[in-house]
């Protein structure tokens, strides 16, 4: 329904009282940018707000909706006017309370509804009844709503819808999947305005233009000032010029704890959950104030027990939290006084995001202290600062639209009323996601959908979506339930659930990590020592443990790569180091070392040292592109290599470059290293080296789950689901034998080269590899920039006892020469 | 050729990398868990499978049938996965097959899937269990105070590394009491095999069965 206007006096003097309440309440005025927020949103305007945490953005958001009701009569309620779009179930309920303060303060009677579910029938009937103002919710429940037939009725009257930390969803499959649900909230309200909350990006008209999808004149509020940011490092007394990666940093324990224990709150970031747990153990081992006050926070830990960390942080019980970048997000923590980052955060946006979090106080600094774990991080914060200072940060690319996630999404709206083909289609591609998508590959989704195939008779007795009249509808109510259970793009992997025998929740390791431990078995998870009992439906159960631990648990994809743009800058920072920079002046013996060995390049060369020890001969090169690509680069590499002359090779990759190793490598220039590296035919050559099809099995797991094609479990809910379930491996099997050319195989060999690789960057970043000069030397023995390389690559083969002996030996053989 | 020779209970069999073993000295061929009709039922509850999985199982079974020439089948339960509606395709493919076959003699040790369809119709004598020789065929691995069980049921299953990839294979689990058969239908699932240190297992690959070592299944034990 669109908004009755009304008079520009109502509305300034509505303004008025909440810019009274804001001085009250928060002792501020109003920030130019939520008043340019409030007022695009009085001319009907959508767009992206995007501020740095703790400036007021959520205010800058609800300020247009709330002054409109107080404008009008504040004991309206005109049923659901306002909806609020979270990532996280666990910032709803602080949202809740946000949201709910000026509302109750200013007298605006809307009731509020916070969602993250499905709506149990009470809900249900509120939300058609029109009970309901403000809903706060979750993208996977927003479509959950739109999956119930009386969708046009209940959002017939919502005017504003609004999406908190936009940066998060974009670029993932929850990200398209709102992208979707957007669409159809435009279609159901007319005149919606769509506000989107954002972190800083470098793309953030892109990132706009994603939400709005075809909303005309979108507008960017931005705040002009950018927060001050103080990066200090914890600077080793003395540089390694030969580091490994297996050092923790942990020889900065010291500095850590004494700026840690003098703050009356610290947040300690890491990268990857294991981190977060040996830094967490080393620091109890340490921590001068009562045990209960250093806590952990990651990912696979209960939610209960984060939302109890989160709490006591809140309140002060917690001095210390070592966390993930499970604590970067969403949650207000004004009392946090300090950062300590371990380790490089890997982008700029990354230390932008954590840095922020200390110090909520407008116009103050925000200070992170940054701790190296090896020699080359030290150069990598020195270049984040650079790059902090000229205002430099990472892109979000929106992902483009799968078949599955649409497929999934036309199951909803068959689910919710029904569709025509044409106007679905044409709803479709007013999203981003889906701006390109030809009618035939639309087509082919929804012969997927309701007939099985593109082959009609292949697929007998296949029921899902049936068309009467042109309008496509879910066949029955058992197709409806399955398809509720299902909704979403978040696939869990095969977790175990890690309990107390007294039925206390942990949180979750992987599968793989669980198979390897016997009873009796010591771990540490949690912050905790733990023993393993036994293993049974997917449980670990556990008893705390005496004594030390033996194992810390693994997650896959743990491990961040460098940004691009953190790289380019880490380029230039090594080529031209400061001497006004302390990291840099540090660095200088590992840096004059490299240039006497090998060279330092220039941001517009190439460095490929080939180094023969008695391993064999290695080749490196240092794109400095991030681990991801360079693993790409290392498939492609050993692909054409082998295409040279027969060999076993074998490569390596780190967030600066890739080795390949061979007993004998075929004898190389700069021309044949600029044909190894050349863009034309990377991607069939790719699909050859890393035997595509087993990858694309795996990939095949979250893609027909997302599309329907499988049905997950639901434990303690619907019995009658299991007799369904069927691996997807076997489906995927399956498939590839009687109906080859499916569009979901398809996709999944897609994804993997973008997943594994990351394709798109792999690909730009050969083409611009072909623009620089390549800068080829053979060292009489490895450099320190290859050194960190070469002892990742040979830990393949050794046990790591072996494996750490050997590497300091060679450490300190190297050492020794270049003395 | 793909099968390889074991003795169960005394009895020489064959374990054949089809899924069946061979009881030469009886003139058996033992199956269990083919779940035929899982496909369609799947596609009944809107997930997309391709038909031809059910014929290509049942052209399995033909090739077993040629190489063994056995004179009875016996599939240890669990031959149909769900109730069906009688107008499924499948019906009609498995009513072929058992009219080509007509003259094999067939027993179906019931499985707790198979009470939901008639199976008499299909010429099927149906039995709880069977007596034969040394061994007690059911299709729940229950013990029995005497005889050596041969059983279905469990699905048993591997995971065999293979670099950084790990291949789930079916497989044949061969105890001092009991012993496994892997399922047959090509839709069924896997159950990780728990060995005890005397069994023997086997697991079944594109190539051929193959005999593992007990200890090549005991999960790695973590590094410390």
């Amino acid at each position: 329904m669109p908004t009755v206007s009304i008079s520009s006096r109502r509305w300034l003097a509505a303004e008025r009282q909440l810019g009274a309440w804001l001085a009250a309440e928060r002792g501020g005025t109003v920030a130019p940018f939520q008043r340019e927020a409030w007022h695009a949103w009085r001319d009907g305007s959508s767009g992206l707000i995007h501020a740095p945490t703790g400036s007021g953005k959520t205010l800058a958001a609800l300020g247009g909706p709330l002054i409109d009701a107080l404008a009008r009569d504040r004991r309206d309620r005109p049923g659901l006017s306002l909806l609020w779009i979270t990532p996280l179930r666990a910032l709803a309920a602080d949202l809740a309370v946000q949201l709910a303060a000026p509302l109750r303060d200013l007298g605006v009677d809307w009731r509020l509804l916070r969602r993250t579910g499905d709506s149990g029938s009470g809900e249900r009937a509120r939300l058609r009844k029109g009970q309901v103002e403000l809903l706060i919710t979750t993208p996977e429940s927003l479509e959950l709503q739109l999956s119930h037939d009386d969708g046009a009725q209940r959002f017939a009257n919502l005017a504003t819808v609004v999406v908190d930390e936009w940066h998060e969803l974009l670029g993932s499959k929850r990200g398209v999947l709102l992208e979707l649900g957007l669409a159809r909230l435009r279609r159901l309200a007319p005149g919606l305005r769509t506000w989107g909350l954002s972190a800083t990006l470098g793309n953030l008209d892109e990132a706009m233009h994603a939400l709005l999808g075809d909303t005309p004149d979108g507008r960017l509020v931005t705040t002009r000032r950018a927060r001050r940011i103080e990066i200090t490092t914890a600077l080793p007394d003395a540089v390694e010029r030969f580091a490994w990666a297996g050092h923790l940093g942990l020889s900065q324990l010291r500095r850590v704890v004494e700026s840690a224990s003098t703050a009356r709150s610290v947040l300690v970031f890491t990268n990857t959950r294991s981190q977060a747990e040996l830094w967490h153990e080393a620091l109890a081992a340490v921590w001068p104030h009562a045990p209960e006050t250093l806590a952990i926070h990651h990912g696979s830990l209960d939610r209960e027990l984060r939302q109890r960390v989160e709490e006591e942080l809140r309140t002060g019980a917690v001095r210390c939290v070592v966390a993930t970048s499970s604590l970067d997000l969403g949650v207000d923590f004004a009392s946090v006084e300090a950062v300590i980052q371990i380790g490089s955060p890997r982008g700029i946006a990354r230390l932008l995001q954590r840095a922020g979090r200390s110090n909520h106080r407008p116009g103050e600094a925000s200070r992170i202290l940054c701790v190296p774990t090896h020699s080359l991080e030290i150069a990598e914060i020195a270049a984040a600062r650079r790059a902090l200072a000229a205002g430099a940060i990472e892109p979000r690319v929106p992902l483009r639209g799968g078949p599955d996630v649409l497929a999934q999404h036309l199951t909803t709206l068959a689910l919710g009323g029904g569709f025509t083909a044409d106007e679905a289609f044409a709803e479709v591609r007013t999203t981003l996601a889906y701006a390109e998508l030809s009618r035939d590959s639309f087509d082919a989704v929804l012969a997927f959908l309701v007939h099985g195939g593109p082959a009609l008779g292949a697929y007998p007795d296949y029921r899902k979506i049936i068309v009467t009249d042109g309008s496509y509808r879910i066949a029955n109510a058992r197709i409806a339930r399955l398809h509720r259970y299902n909704v979403g793009t978040i696939v869990a992997d095969g977790a175990v659930e890690v309990r107390y025998l007294r039925g206390a929740r942990l949180g979750h390791v992987e599968e793989i990590f669980a198979a390897r431990l016997k009873p009796g078995d010591r771990f540490l998870f949690a912050g905790r020592s733990l023993e393993l009992v036994r293993v049974r439906d997917m449980t670990a159960w556990v008893r705390l443990a005496k004594g030390r631990r033996v194992a810390v648990p693994r997650w896959m994809g743990g491990r961040l790569a460098l940004s691009n743009e953190l790289g380019r800058w880490l380029q230039h920072t090594l080529a031209d180091p400061s001497p006004r920079e302390p990291e840099m002046r540090r660095l200088a013996p590992l840096l004059a070392l490299q240039r006497e060995r090998s060279a330092l390049p220039d941001p517009d060369q190439l460095l490929v040292e080939i180094v023969r020890t008695r391993d064999g001969e290695h080749l490196f090169a240092f794109p400095f592109a991030g681990r991801l690509v360079h693993e790409g680069l290392g498939v492609l590499l050993a692909q054409r290599l082998s295409k040279l002359a027969p060999a076993t090779l074998a490569f390596g990759a780190n967030d600066y470059g890739v080795i390949v190793s061979s007993r004998e490598l075929p004898a190389l220039d700069a021309d044949a290293l600029r044909a190894l590296l050349a863009p034309a035919g990377a991607r069939e050559d790719l699909l050859d080296g890393i035997g595509a099809g087993e990858l694309a099995r795996r990939q095949f797991r979250e893609i027909a789950r997302i599309a329907g094609l499988v049905f997950g479990s639901q434990p303690g809910r619907d019995r009658s689901v299991r007799h369904l379930q069927a691996g997807t491996g076997l489906i995927y099997d399956v498939l590839a034998r009687h109906d080859p050319s499916h569009l979901l195989l398809q996709q999944a060999t897609d994804e993997v080269l973008e997943r594994t690789f990351d394709l798109r960057r792999l690909e730009a970043c050969l083409g611009e590899l072909s623009t620089r000069a390549i800068l080829l030397t053979r060292p009489s023995s490895l450099t320190p920039f290859a050194f960190p390389l070469w002892s990742e690559w040979i830990r393949g083969g050794l046990s790591s006892e072996d494996w750490e002996t050997r590497v300091k030996r060679l450490a300190a053989e190297l050492e020794q020469k270049a003395r | 050729m793909n099968a390889l020779g074991a003795v169960i209970a005394g009895e020489t069999v064959l374990l054949d990398a089809r899924r069946a073993i061979a009881w030469p000295a009886m003139g058996w061929l033992l199956v269990a868990d083919i779940h035929l009709g899982k496909a369609s039922l799947l596609r009944q509850a809107g997930a997309a499978l391709p038909r031809g999985t059910t014929t290509a199982d049942l052209e399995r079974l033909d090739a077993l049938i040629a190489t063994h020439s056995p004179r009875r089948l016996v599939v240890l339960g669990d031959l149909v996965h769900g109730a069906e509606r009688l107008d499924a395709e499948w019906l009609a493919t498995f009513g072929a097959w058992r009219d080509r076959n007509a003259t094999l003699d067939a027993t179906l040790v019931a499985g707790n899937h198979d009470r939901h369809m008639p199976l008499q119709r299909f010429g099927f004598e149906v039995v709880d269990e069977l007596e034969a020789g040394p061994m007690m065929l059911r299709h729940a691995p229950d013990p029995h105070a005497s005889r050596h069980v041969i059983a279905g049921h469990v699905h048993p299953g591997v995971v065999l590394r293979d670099g950084r990839l790990r291949h789930r294979l079916p497989a044949f689990w061969l105890g001092s009491r009991r012993s496994l058969l892997p399922a047959f239908g090509a839709l069924s699932g896997l159950a990780p095999v728990d060995a005890a240190d005397d069994d023997r297992v086997f697991a079944v690959t594109p190539g051929g069965v193959l005999a593992l070592g007990v200890r090549a299944l005991g999960p790695p034990r973590a590094k410390t």
